[in-house]
């Protein structure tokens, strides 16, 4: 398995458990006040929190591996890479949309905000995910 | 799996009369990483026309020594 498809899985494994750790503190603040949508303010530290564990295991991968982990996408790789960032922008934009849409319907700009925060997270995780099938298919 | 480029290569075999060339060393003269240069060789990747004269290069032979046209491809 090549560094930048373990990369995936391990940094698709880390944004998977991110989301649901998500939804696990928004549900947990939305029974603590009674209100469907919990307050931004809540999510700071999350996202402070991802952002460093993100920071650590990619050290982590470096430091056990640092020529790959040092070396760019070869010719063979970079328009893998490139396809997966288009579809994972197609999710990212769909996402986009359905929260605007939403917003129209709603004016909840707290809730505009969760689901922009939840498609950028689902949108990672299909890059990830869009870049495992492309290298396993073109390997 | 994708579909295989109509392009034939003797890759290993050159590396394995030059002195039993692994793949990583092959891949780091010639900038690509050892997946890249195992996908040349099962055929299921063509090398840009820069590697591919790198690796014609190094061998020591023309790239039409390395490479060439699968004949029976339609």
């Amino acid at each position: 398995m090549s560094f930048r498809e373990k990369s995936a899985w391990v940094m698709g494994a880390l944004m998977v458990a991110a989301g649901l750790y998500y939804v696990d503190i928004a549900l947990a603040a939305s029974r603590g006040i009674g209100q469907a949508t919990p307050p931004v303010s809540l999510f700071i530290p999350f996202t402070l929190l991802v952002v460093t564990v993100s920071v650590v295991v990619q050290a982590a991968m470096a430091i056990l591996a640092p020529k790959a982990a040092s070396a760019p996408a070869d010719e063979r790789e970079k328009p893998l890479l490139d396809r997966a960032g288009h579809w994972s922008g197609i999710v990212l934009g769909a996402g986009a949309a359905t929260s605007l849409l939403r917003f129209v319907y709603q004016q909840d700009g707290i809730l505009l905000f969760h689901m922009i925060m939840a498609s950028l997270i689902v949108s990672q995780i299909a890059e990830y995910a869009f870049q495992i099938v492309l290298i396993r298919r073109n390997s | 799996m994708g579909k295989s480029p109509p392009i034939t290569n003797r890759v290993r075999e050159l590396r394995e009369t030059h002195g039993q060339m692994s793949q990583a060393a092959l891949g780091d003269a010639i900038g690509v990483t050892r997946q890249t240069v195992i996908a040349i060789e099962q055929g299921r990747y063509s090398p840009s026309l820069e590697s591919a004269f790198r690796i014609a290069r190094i061998f020591g032979v023309g790239i039409e020594d390395v490479f060439g046209w699968d004949e029976a491809h339609p």
